[in-house]
C-alpha cells in the first residue's frame, strides 16, 4: 500500500463531496498499459508516487520523493470554466541529502486550471506546475524544480508493472471497495542529475513508482500505518505495510508483495511477515512525534531476515498548514541475510499517524 | 536678548494695538498657506499615495504579465511549467458595487488553491496578498463555492453575512466567508476565488493579470527577458506597479496644474505682505529715525521689519496648518472624483499631515512673508536718522517711475508672447507657465500708470457723478499710488486668475456641449448599473442587445465595447463601435474635416483605427501613421485613418470597428448600447419597452438629454476644485483690501478729521471710504479682466494644449464672468465697511490739533 | 450783534477714568466783526474752547450758543449743518489736502455741503488772499505762507460768521506770520466775521480787538482795546 491518504484527508475537509458519485476499487479490474499509468477520474482519489536512492559519481548518496495526488472535488457538469475546481492536485517533493545530513521538502496544491496541473495520456504527462513526469516509451523523465534544488532524472523500468494485492485489488479493510487499485514499478534504473546548493551531481541508482486509485479504503479505527519498499541486491523487491489501530494492535489487512528477479509476484499476508521497530527512535522537534527509525523485517517463507535503518533520521514532511498532515518518509539502507547468505539493499520507509491519528473521513 | 526685547517693544506691540489689521494680514497669509497645503495634502491623498485600487492587494511581487483585453489563461499554464522557481499569481480584476451601501469596490479573483497556503497560513508577517482570517469552522471549505467572498474588515461585515453585489449588469447574492485586515479601508476589496470571479463576470478564457515573484538572481531585467521569450507576442511583462507608475505619471500633470493654481493665493498673499510692511515702514519713518539716532544699525532696522513680516508669516502658517488640513478633506473628495471620472479608478489614501509638509507650510508662510517684506524693509534701513527725525511728508511715497514701468510692462508682454510659442518640455507646459507669470508681472508693472491715469482723469467725472466724496477718494488713491497699485495688483491678479480659469472652463464646457451634439446621435443609451469610470468598463450581458433590437420601435442598436490598454507605457482606452449600424447625422468631428461616413468606411472590418486628439498628443502620432497594439496574444499594426476630437477623457482613445475588435478580442459583451428609435415610434413608449425587456438586469437607460446633462454634471464637478481655488485667492485679496483700507484710514485719520472740521458729515466720511473700496475694486476688476483675458488665451491655447492636448474653442462665459465679477466687486465694497466705520469713529479733535 | 456766546461752560475729559477739567465755568460773548485772541500756556484750554465754539464738541456743563442756537440741543447732523453754514477753521499746520489743487482745497467745504458755484466762490476767496493766479497748483508747490493763505481762503469759502484759528502763525516765520495776521484782521473787518484766534504770540495778540487770557481752563483776564 502507499498511503498518502493523510494529506488527502485535508482535502476531504475542504470538499465534502459525496463519495457515492465515484467508482470503488473492486476485484476483477482489467488493467491496460500505458492507459492505466494515467488518470482515473471515475475514482475519487489517485496518486503517483516516485521514490529512489541515488548515488553520485563521487559517492554522494541522495534519496528523493516526488508524489502527485489527485482528489476529486466535484463532477458537476455545469461547471465548464477552466478554473472550476473539479480535482484538487497536491504534490510533495523531497530530497534527502544523506551524506550532507539535510532533508529538503516542499508541497504545492493546485487545481487543474488552464494547464497548471493534471495528467495527459496523449502527452504522456503527469504534472503539477513544474514538477512533472514525461513518459517516453518505457522511460520516464522526472523533472522537479525547487528554490533550493532541482531534479532531472531518467527512469527506466526493468520489470513489468506489478499489480499489488490479489485479483487486482489491494484490500485495506473489511468490505467490498475498502481497497485500491495499486500498480507498482518496483525497479526503475535511474540516471540523471541533481542540482543542490549551486552544485550539480551526476547520479545513478534505483527508483520505485507506486500508482494507486480508489474511492475509500481505510476503516475509521485505522489510525496510521508503516510502509516500506525494499530493493535487494539480488534483483528482487519487497513491498510491506502494516496498519495500526488506536490500541496499537496491528490490522489483519496488513500485507505485502514479493517480486522475484524475473518480475513474478508473491502476495504476502500479515501472517507471512514480521515488520516491527527496533530500538532506535527519532523525535521530531517540529511535531513532537517519535518515529522508530530502525526496523526488523523477517519473511520466514522466503528465508529473508533484514534490518532497515535510515542514514538520515530527520526525513519528516511537515504540512504547511494544520490541514496538511505530518509524516516521515525517507530513504533506508538494508542489511541482513537471505538463506544465511548476507544480503543488502536500499528502500523507502513511510510512517504516518505518529503525531496524531490520521483523519480518514470527512469531518472525522 | 535685548534686541528681541527691542523688537517686541517697537515692532510687535504696535501690531497688537491694531489687532484687526494684524489679524487680517495673518489670516490672508494663513489662507494662502492653507490652500497650498490643502492641495498638496489632497493631491497626495487623491493621486500621490494613489495606488490604483487594484494594487491594494497585489502583495510583494516583482513582475506582472498583462495583455490588452486580458491575458489568455493558457499563459498561466505555460508559466507554471517553466523550470524556474517563480511564484505565479493569476488574477481577475474588476469592480463591484455593494448594493446596500452603493459602495464601489475592487473585485479581485485569486487562485485560492494555488496560493492557498498564502491565505491559510497566516500569521507570518510576510505581507503577501490578503490574509484571510481563519475561522474555527474552517472558512476555506467554501472557497470553491461561487457565492463565497472575503472582505476587508473595515467594511464591517461579519462572517456568514449575506450580501448583494452588482457586477456588470447583474445583481448576485454572496456569503461572506471571511474577513481580512485591510489597514483602515485602504485595501478594501471584494475577494473571491478566481473561478467564482470568472463566473460572476461571465468572462472566461482570460485573466486580467498575472503577478510574478522571481528569485533575486539573476536580476529583474534578466528575468523579464527570459520570461518574455515564453510569452505570446501580444502579452507583455513589466515590473509590478508599472501601471500604477504610468497612472501616476498621467496624474502628475493634473496634480501639477492644481498645485500651480494653489500658488495664486500665495502670490496674492505676497502682494499683501508687501503692502503691509510698506505701510508699516512709511508710517514709522520717524520712529526709525529716532531708533537710528539712538544707535540702531541699518541691519537692525532691516532685521526688525523682516522680522515683523516673519511674525506675520509664522502666525499665518500656524493658523494655515490646521486650516489646510481641514480644507484638504474637502479637496480630496473633489479631486478623487475628478481622478475617478477623468483618469483612473482609485481609492483616495488617508490625508497625512506629515512633519515635512508641516515644515514646508511653515517655510512657505515665513518665506513668502520675508521675501515680500525684503524690499520695504531695505527701504526702511536706508532711512537716515536726520531725515526721519525731521517731520517730512508722512504720505505714502508717490515717487514711482510710471513711464519706465510701462516700457517694462511692454517688454514683459512681448516676452510672454514669445514664451507662449515655445513647445512643452517633457510634457510640461513650462513656457506656458512662464508666459503666464510674465503676463502677471507685466500687468503689475503697468498698473501704476493705469491707476494714475484712471484716477486722475476720472476724478472730475466721478465728482460730478458721485459727489465730492468720489472725487476725494479717487484723488486719495492717486495720491498714494504705490500702495494703491499694490492693492490693485493683488486683487487684479486674483481676479485675472479667476477670469482666466473661468473663460477656459467656460470655453471648455461650451466646446464639450457642442461636441456632444455631434457625438451623441442616438436617442437612448444603455449602460451597466455597475459603476463605470475612465478606466472601468463594465459590460452588458450578451444577448441583451439582440433582445432590444427586436423590440418594436427600435430602429437600430449600436454596440460599443471599451477596454483599458497600455500603449507605449501609457494607459489608453480601446473602443469599438458597430459600423454596421448606420449613423446619419452629417456633422464632422474629424481633423481632416471629412464627413464621418467617409472616415468610418475606411475602418470597416479592416486594421484601421481613428484615434482621439489626446492620443495623438501623448504619442506624437498623426493621420497616416501606424500603431502597433497588443491585443490578447497577438500584436497587430493598425493604420490611423483620422483623428477625432474627444473630450470625454484625458486618456487617449483608439477606436475601431466592432468586427475588427472581435477578431482579436472575441468577447461579445458590449460596454454600452446606443439605441436609435424609429422615426414613427414614440421615445417614451420605446423607453418603457426597453425597461421591461431589461428587467432582471441592472442597467441604466439614459435619454440623449439625460446623458448630456450627466456629462455636464461630471464636467462641472471636475472643475469645482479650480473654482474653489480661485475663490480662495479672491477671498485672500478681498481680505487684503479690507486690511489695506483699514491702514489707509488710520494713516489718513488727520485728513478725515479735517473733513469733519470743514463741514463733512459722518455719512460723507463713510461714503468716501466705501467709494475708495469701490474704486479699488473697479480698477482691479478692469485690470483683472484684461489680464484674465490674456491669461485665458495662454491657458486655452498653450497650457491646456500642452498638458492635455485638447482643442478648446474660445468662448466668453458671459453670465459666469459677470456674476463672478459682480460678486468680487460687491465683496470689495463690503470689505470697506469696517474701515469706513473705523473712519467715522475717529476722534477728529485729537487727530487735527497737534501740540 | 452777538454771534457766539459761551455761558458758564465747563468741559471735562476722561482719562483713565479720571476726570480732567479742561474748562471750568467759563463765560464769553463775541460779536460779529470782532477779532479775539486767546492767549495762555499750552494746555490752558485754548483748543478746547475753539472746538466748543466750532460745534465740534459739547460742553460738559453750561451751554454754547452759536448765532443763538445751543450746540447741546443738536444731533451730529445738526452740528455738521451748523459748521457748514457758520464756522470756518484755520490750523497751525494748514491742513491742506495734498492730493487736491489749491482750487479744490478751497472749494472743499462748499462741495461737502453740496452748494453750487464753488469754483467762482473759490476764485473770489483766492483773490481776497491774493493768490488768484495759483489756483491750479498743488499744496506742495507752495510756501508756508501761501499754504496758510489758501487755508484762510478755504475757511472763508462759505462766508462763515465765526472764523476759528488755532495758532495760525505757529509754523511760519515772523514776517510771513505778520502778513497772515494782517490778512486775518482785514478779512474779519471786511466780512464781518467773528474771528477767534488761539495764539502764543504777543505780536499776534497785540493785533486783536479783545485779548482773552486763559489759565487752567479759566479766564484770567480780558483786555479790550
Amino acid at each position: 500500500m502507499k498511503s498518502r491518504l493523510a494529506c488527502l484527508a485535508a482535502a476531504l475537509l475542504f470538499f465534502q463531496t459525496l463519495a457515492a458519485q465515484y467508482r470503488t476499487a473492486l476485484p476483477g479490474y482489467r488493467y491496460e498499459f500505458p492507459h492505466d499509468h494515467f488518470s482515473h477520474p471515475d475514482f475519487q482519489t489517485e496518486w503517483w508516487y516516485y521514490t529512489g536512492n541515488l548515488r553520485s559519481s563521487d559517492g554522494h548518496r541522495f534519496g528523493f520523493e516526488l508524489t502527485f495526488f489527485r482528489q476529486a472535488v466535484s463532477r458537476d457538469a455545469a461547471k465548464t470554466g477552466a478554473w472550476e475546481v473539479k480535482d484538487l492536485y497536491v504534490a510533495h517533493l523531497a530530497l534527502s541529502d544523506l551524506d550532507g545530513g539535510t532533508f529538503y521538502h516542499a508541497e504545492r496544491s493546485n487545481r487543474a486550471g488552464p494547464g497548471i496541473a493534471g495528467t495527459s495520456e496523449s502527452q504522456g504527462r503527469i504534472w503539477n506546475g513544474n514538477w512533472q513526469i514525461l513518459w517516453d516509451g518505457n522511460e520516464q523523465k522526472l523533472l522537479a524544480v525547487d528554490q533550493r534544488f532541482q531534479l532531472h532524472l531518467t527512469l527506466r523500468s526493468e520489470k513489468p508493472p506489478v499489480l499489488q494485492g490479489e485479483n487486482g485489488v489491494s484490500q485495506k479493510a473489511e468490505g467490498a471497495g475498502q481497497a485500491s487499485h495499486y500498480i507498482s514499478l518496483t525497479r526503475l534504473t535511474t540516471s540523471g542529475s541533481i542540482e543542490l546548493g549551486g552544485k550539480k551531481y551526476d547520479v545513478n541508482g534505483t527508483s520505485w513508482m507506486d500508482h494507486e486509485f480508489f474511492t475509500h479504503q481505510l476503516a475509521p479505527d485505522q489510525t496510521g500505518w508503516d510502509w516500506m519498499s525494499l530493493q535487494l541486491a539480488d534483483n528482487t523487491e519487497l513491498m510491506l505495510f502494516r496498519i495500526r489501530h488506536a490500541d496499537r494492535s496491528i490490522d489483519a489487512y496488513s500485507a505485502g508483495t514479493y517480486i522475484d528477479a524475473q518480475g513474478r509476484t508473491t502476495h504476502l499476508r500479515a501472517s507471512d511477515f514480521v515488520l516491527q521497530p527496533l530500538g532506535e527512535r527519532w523525535k521530531s522537534r517540529v511535531t513532537g512525534a517519535v518515529y522508530p527509525v530502525q526496523w526488523q523485517i523477517a519473511i520466514p517463507r522466503l528465508g529473508i531476515e533484514l534490518e532497515a535503518k535510515s542514514p538520515l533520521e530527520s526525513q519528516e514532511l511537515t504540512g504547511k498548514t494544520k490541514f496538511m498532515p505530518n509524516y516521515w518518509e525517507g530513504a533506508i539502507v538494508l542489511n541482513g541475510k537471505r538463506n544465511t547468505k548476507p544480503i543488502d539493499g536500499v528502500g523507502y520507509l513511510e510512517m504516518t499517524g505518529y503525531d496524531r491519528p490520521v483523519q480518514l473521513a470527512p469531518g472525522g | 536678548m535685548p534686541r528681541l526685547l527691542l523688537f517686541y517693544r517697537l515692532m510687535v506691540r504696535p501690531l497688537l494695538q491694531e489687532p484687526v489689521r494684524a489679524a487680517l494680514t495673518v489670516f490672508a497669509v494663513a489662507l494662502g498657506v492653507a490652500v497650498v497645503l490643502a492641495i498638496d495634502l489632497a493631491g497626495a491623498a487623491a493621486t500621490g499615495s494613489f495606488r490604483s485600487s487594484m494594487e491594494a492587494l497585489a502583495g510583494d511581487n516583482d513582475l506582472e504579465v498583462t495583455a490588452s483585453g486580458g491575458v489568455p489563461e493558457d499563459v498561466v499554464g505555460t508559466l507554471v511549467s517553466l523550470p524556474y522557481s517563480i511564484r505565479i499569481s493569476p488574477r481577475m480584476e474588476n469592480y463591484a458595487v455593494i448594493v446596500d451601501s452603493k459602495k464601489s469596490l475592487p473585485l479581485i479573483g485569486l487562485d485560492f488553491v494555488g496560493e492557498g497556503e498564502s491565505f491559510a497560513q497566516l500569521d507570518s508577517a510576510s505581507g503577501a496578498a490578503p490574509r484571510v482570517q481563519e475561522n474555527p469552522q474552517g472558512p476555506l471549505e467554501h472557497f470553491g463555492d461561487n457565492d463565497s467572498i472575503w472582505l476587508g474588515t473595515s467594511l464591517g461585515y461579519n462572517v456568514g453575512a449575506h450580501i448583494q453585489l452588482l457586477i456588470n449588469d447583474q445583481v448576485r447574492e454572496y456569503t461572506v466567508r471571511g474577513v481580512y485586515p485591510d489597514s483602515n479601508g485602504a485595501e478594501s476589496a471584494i475577494v473571491m476565488d478566481i473561478a467564482a470571479a470568472q463566473h460572476a463576470l461571465a468572462r472566461y478564457g482570460r485573466v486580467d493579470r498575472i503577478l510574478l515573484k522571481v528569485p533575486n538572481a539573476p536580476g529583474l531585467n534578466e528575468w523579464q527577458q527570459r520570461l518574455r521569450g515564453a510569452l505570446p507576442a501580444g502579452v507583455e511583462i513589466h515590473p509590478q506597479g508599472t501601471g500604477t507608475n504610468e497612472n501616476r505619471k498621467m496624474l502628475a500633470a493634473f496634480r501639477w496644474n492644481l498645485q500651480l493654481l494653489s500658488y495664486v493665493s500665495l502670490v496674492v498673499g505676497a502682494f499683501l505682505i508687501y503692502n503691509t510692511i510698506s505701510v508699516s515702514v512709511v508710517r514709522r519713518r520717524p520712529e526709525i529715525g529716532i531708533v537710528r539716532a539712538l544707535g540702531a544699525s541699518r541691519s537692525a532696522i532691516l532685521f526688525a521689519f523682516v522680522g515683523e513680516a516673519g511674525c506675520f508669516g509664522l502666525a499665518g502658517a500656524l493658523v494655515g496648518l490646521p486650516l489646510g488640513h481641514f480644507m484638504a478633506t474637502g479637496a480630496v473628495k473633489l479631486m478623487s472624483a475628478t481622478v475617478e471620472s477623468l483618469y483612473v479608478s482609485s481609492q483616495p489614501g488617508a490625508i497625512e499631515l506629515s512633519f515635512t509638509s508641516a515644515l514646508l507650510a511653515l517655510a512657505i508662510g515665513v518665506g513668502i512673508a520675508v521675501a515680500s517684506a525684503y524690499s520695504p524693509a531695505r527701504e526702511a534701513a536706508l532711512v537716515s536718522p536726520v531725515e526721519a527725525m525731521g517731520r517730512g511728508r508722512r504720505e505714502y511715497d508717490v515717487n514711482i517711475e510710471k513711464g519706465r514701468d510701462l516700457w517694462l510692462a511692454l517688454a514683459l508682454g512681448l516676452a510672454a508672447v514669445a514664451a507662449s510659442r515655445a513647445p512643452a518640455i517633457r510634457g510640461k507646459p513650462l513656457f506656458g507657465y512662464l508666459a503666464a507669470i510674465l503676463l502677471v508681472v507685466a500687468s503689475a508693472s503697468a498698473i501704476p500708470a493705469f491707476v494714475h491715469a484712471i484716477t486722475m482723469f476720472s476724478s472730475k467725472l466721478l465728482g460730478k457723478l458721485f459727489g465730492v466724496e468720489a472725487m476725494l477718494a479717487s484723488r486719495s488713491l492717486a495720491g498714494s499710488l504705490r500702495r494703491t497699485s499694490v492693492l490693485v495688483s493683488a486683487l487684479s491678479t486674483a481676479i485675472a486668475m479667476m477670469t482666466a480659469v473661468g473663460i477656459m472652463v467656460g470655453s471648455f464646457r461650451e466646446t464639450v456641449a457642442v461636441w456632444m451634439e455631434d457625438r451623441l446621435p442616438a436617442d437612448l443609451y444603455l449602460r451597466p448599473g455597475s459603476s463605470a469610470a475612465a478606466d472601468r468598463h463594465p459590460t452588458i450581458s450578451p444577448g441583451l442587445a439582440e433582445t432590444i433590437e427586436k423590440l418594436p420601435g427600435v430602429a437600430a442598436v449600436e454596440r460599443l465595447r471599451a477596454y483599458e490598454i497600455f500603449y507605449q507605457e501609457m494607459p489608453a482606452t480601446l473602443v469599438s463601435v458597430d459600423l454596421d449600424v448606420l449613423r446619419t447625422e452629417p456633422n464632422s468631428e474629424y481633423f481632416s474635416g471629412r464627413p464621418r461616413e467617409q472616415v468610418l468606411a475606411e475602418l470597416r472590418d479592416s486594421d484601421a483605427v481613428v484615434v482621439s486628439e489626446p492620443f495623438t498628443y501623448k504619442h506624437g502620432v498623426k493621420t497616416g501613421d501606424s500603431i502597433t497594439l497588443s491585443l490578447g496574444e497577438k500584436q497587430v499594426t493598425f493604420r490611423i485613418a483620422d483623428v477625432y476630437y474627444d473630450y470625454s477623457s484625458e486618456r487617449g482613445s483608439v477606436l475601431m470597428d466592432r468586427k475588427t475588435m472581435l477578431r482579436y478580442l472575441p468577447d461579445p459583451a458590449p460596454s454600452n448600447l446606443a439605441i436609435y428609435v424609429a422615426p414613427e415610434a414614440k421615445l417614451e413608449t420605446v423607453r418603457a419597452e426597453i425597461e421591461q425587456a431589461t428587467a432582471g438586469h441592472r442597467v441604466l437607460l439614459f435619454s440623449n438629454r439625460d446623458i448630456r446633462a450627466e456629462a455636464i454634471r461630471i464636467f462641472d464637478r471636475t472643475f469645482a476644485i479650480t473654482y474653489a481655488l480661485e475663490a480662495v485667492a479672491v477671498i485672500v485679496a478681498v481680505m487684503g483690501i479690507a486690511g489695506a483700507l483699514l491702514a489707509l484710514v488710520i494713516d489718513r485719520r488727520r485728513e478725515l478729521g479735517l473733513l469733519r472740521f470743514l463741514g463733512g458729515a459722518t455719512g460723507q466720511i463713510r461714503k468716501l471710504i466705501l467709494v475708495e473700496a469701490g474704486l479699488l475694486g473697479l480698477l482691479a476688476n478692469v485690470a483683472g479682466l484684461a489680464l484674465g483675458f490674456a491669461l485665458s488665451l495662454v491657458l486655452i491655447y498653450v497650457i491646456n494644449k500642452q498638458s492635455f492636448g485638447w482643442t478648446i474653442r474660445f468662448h466668453w462665459p458671459v453670465e459666469i464672468l459677470v456674476a463672478a465679477l459682480t460678486m468680487v466687486y460687491a465683496a470689495t465694497v463690503l470689505a470697506g465697511l469696517y474701515p469706513a466705520e473705523v473712519a467715522v469713529r475717529l476722534n477728529s479733535l485729537e487727530v487735527v490739533h497737534e501740540e | 450783534m452777538l454771534i457766539l456766546s459761551l455761558q458758564n461752560v465747563s468741559k471735562d475729559y476722561l482719562s483713565d477714568g479720571q476726570r480732567i477739567p479742561a474748562l471750568s465755568n467759563l463765560s464769553l460773548d463775541v460779536k460779529r466783526g470782532e477779532f479775539v485772541a486767546l492767549v495762555g500756556r499750552s494746555g490752558c484750554g485754548k483748543s478746547t474752547l475753539l472746538n466748543l465754539a466750532g460745534a465740534m464738541d459739547f460742553p460738559t456743563a453750561g451751554q454754547v450758543l452759536v448765532d443763538g442756537v445751543s450746540t447741546s440741543s443738536l444731533e451730529d447732523a445738526g452740528l455738521t449743518r451748523l459748521r457748514r453754514e457758520k464756522v470756518g477753521f484755520i490750523f497751525q499746520s494748514f491742513q491742506l489736502l495734498h492730493t487736491l489743487t489749491v482750487f479744490e482745497n478751497v472749494e472743499l467745504p462748499l462741495l461737502l455741503a453740496g452748494k453750487p458755484n464753488a469754483r467762482e466762490a473759490a476764485r473770489e476767496r483766492l483773490a481776497w488772499v491774493e493768490l488768484d493766479d495759483l489756483g491750479h497748483r498743488y499744496p506742495h508747490q507752495l510756501s508756508g505762507g501761501q499754504m496758510q493763505r489758501v487755508a484762510i481762503a478755504r475757511a472763508l469759502i462759505h462766508s462763515p460768521s465765526i472764523l476759528l484759528a488755532d495758532e495760525p502763525t505757529g509754523n511760519l516765520d515772523t514776517t510771513t506770520g505778520n502778513v497772515i495776521l494782517e490778512l486775518l484782521r482785514r478779512l474779519t473787518r471786511q466780512q464781518n466775521t467773528a474771528t477767534i484766534m488761539a495764539t502764543h504770540s504777543v505780536e499776534a495778540a497785540a493785533l486783536a480787538d479783545m485779548v482773552v487770557q486763559l489759565r487752567d481752563g479759566k479766564i484770567e483776564g480780558i483786555t479790550r482795546r
